[in-house]
């Protein structure tokens, strides 16, 4: 290690918020959510003005919170480090997802790098019913959990390729059974212009043209620390790596299981799209199964490149 | 350090035709808030009266002391909220005969 890289790596490590990340040689931006939002917004699916014109899938994705994680039973959680963190939440209606997106352009392709300290609750619910078979060790909660995802929206240059990658996280399948494996989606994301061209029908899951476009990523079995109850908050590491150069995933690291991405395609859209050179969008997303609203919390995001 | 906000749009030309609450919102971080409410459409007759709710788990919901306000045609009004807890909402009821409202709302923040 050069002088200047063992120097740069004292400093990280000596920084209290940083060094529990991994950065790349140019951080691009670290989102402390005790500072606010950080320009993580809604979605909305694309209108002229008139809102009654967005596609269904795409018009109710639900303003971001902060969230200081408090619980009916032991009041504020808080995050890792301070008080808040940014929540979505769904409505509790099944197949409803929350979506925030944070819109950046690049200056250069190469690597990008997304880390984050998340965690993921379902919404604390009152049916006894549920309770049947209770151990006091697996909660019902857990199983009312659908699934959350990280991706990003990107273009390259004026009339260049666009594509969006992606790693989902289904912790269960449509009936509650228990899945907790990283998943990749097969198809694009259908688009407002596609579907206004009826080249696909109004899609049921919003990444996909079919619901049932998803494969699991080599390795991407990895049951999550959901912690017994609805209240019990535990902090996940996610380190997600992106190559805007060959338009690929390189590598998922949730924890201690690291899964190689490089020989999975990303779905690249036919044709291109106006006003989007350099795109750089980054994505979060949680979608619930059930009638119980699904939350995601990010203590805190990273974003770096190589370049 | 400059104060922070925050506005978010927790309804979107959304249609009711009975009584309806908002999603739970948590903001225990701002000092004031402000609820608009924009009626784009409402049947001839109808009424909208709306009281903020607070929480503080944001599953169990009362009402706030700010009392209510109402509306009978397009347009917008708004209410301003102090010394709340962690969560927001409002609870609209519809009045009148076989009512519908198409409402855009705001919950706009800072602290």
């Amino acid at each position: 290690m050069s002088a200047v890289a063992s120097m740069r790596d004292s400093i990280l490590r000596a920084d209290t918020r940083l060094s529990k990340y991994n950065p790349l040689s140019r951080i691009l931006f670290y989102d402390d959510f005790d500072e606010g939002v950080n320009g993580w917004c809604e979605l909305v699916g694309n209108h002229a003005g008139n809102l009654d014109d967005i596609r269904g899938i795409a018009r109710d994705f639900r303003p971001p919170q902060l969230s200081s994680c408090t619980f009916f039973d032991i009041g504020t959680h808080g995050s890792i480090e301070g008080t808040y963190s940014l929540k979505l939440a769904t409505r509790a209606v099944p197949n409803h997802a929350a979506i925030a997106i944070k819109r950046l352009t690049y200056m250069r392709r190469g690597l990008v790098q997304f880390e984050t300290w998340f965690t993921f609750k379902a919404e604390q619910t009152f049916d006894r019913a549920s309770l049947s078979g209770w151990d006091g060790n697996k909660a019902p909660s857990e199983r009312q959990f659908g699934d959350f995802s990280f991706s990003n929206d990107i273009c390259d240059g004026e009339n260049g390729k666009r594509y969006m990658g992606l790693v989902r996280y289904l912790n269960t399948d449509v009936d509650g059974n228990l899945v907790q494996k990283w998943m990749h989606k097969t198809s694009v994301q259908p688009t407002t212009r596609m579907e206004r061209q009826g080249v696909v029908p109004p899609n049921q899951d919003f990444h996909t043209v079919n619901p049932d476009d998803w494969e699991e990523i080599p390795g991407g079995n990895q049951p999550l620390c959901f912690n017994e109850t609805a209240s019990k908050v535990n902090w996940h590491y996610l380190k997600w790596i992106m190559d805007t150069s060959r338009r690929r995933m390189v590598e998922l690291q949730c924890n201690d299981n690291v899964m190689d991405l490089s020989s999975i395609e990303v779905p690249v859209y036919d044709g291109h799209y106006h006003g989007l050179p350099n795109l750089l969008n980054f994505l979060l997303d949680v979608r619930t199964h059930t009638n119980v609203r699904n939350f995601l919390y990010l203590d805190s995001v990273l974003v770096s490149v190589d370049w | 350090m400059l104060r922070r906000s925050f506005t978010a749009v927790l309804e979107k030309n959304s249609t009711f035709t009975s009584d309806f609450v908002t999603e739970p919102y948590e903001a225990g971080w701002a000092l004031e808030a402000r609820w608009f409410v924009r009626i784009l459409e409402i049947s001839p007759g109808a009424g909208l009266t709306m009281t903020a709710q607070i929480s503080p788990d944001g599953l169990f919901w009362c009402d706030q002391e700010s009392g209510s306000f109402s509306l009978k045609e397009a347009g917008l009004a708004s209410m301003p909220l102090r010394n709340f807890g962690q969560w927001l909402r409002l609870d609209a009821r519809l009045s009148g005969k076989n009512p519908h409202v198409k409402v855009l709302i705001y919950l706009a923040l800072k602290g």
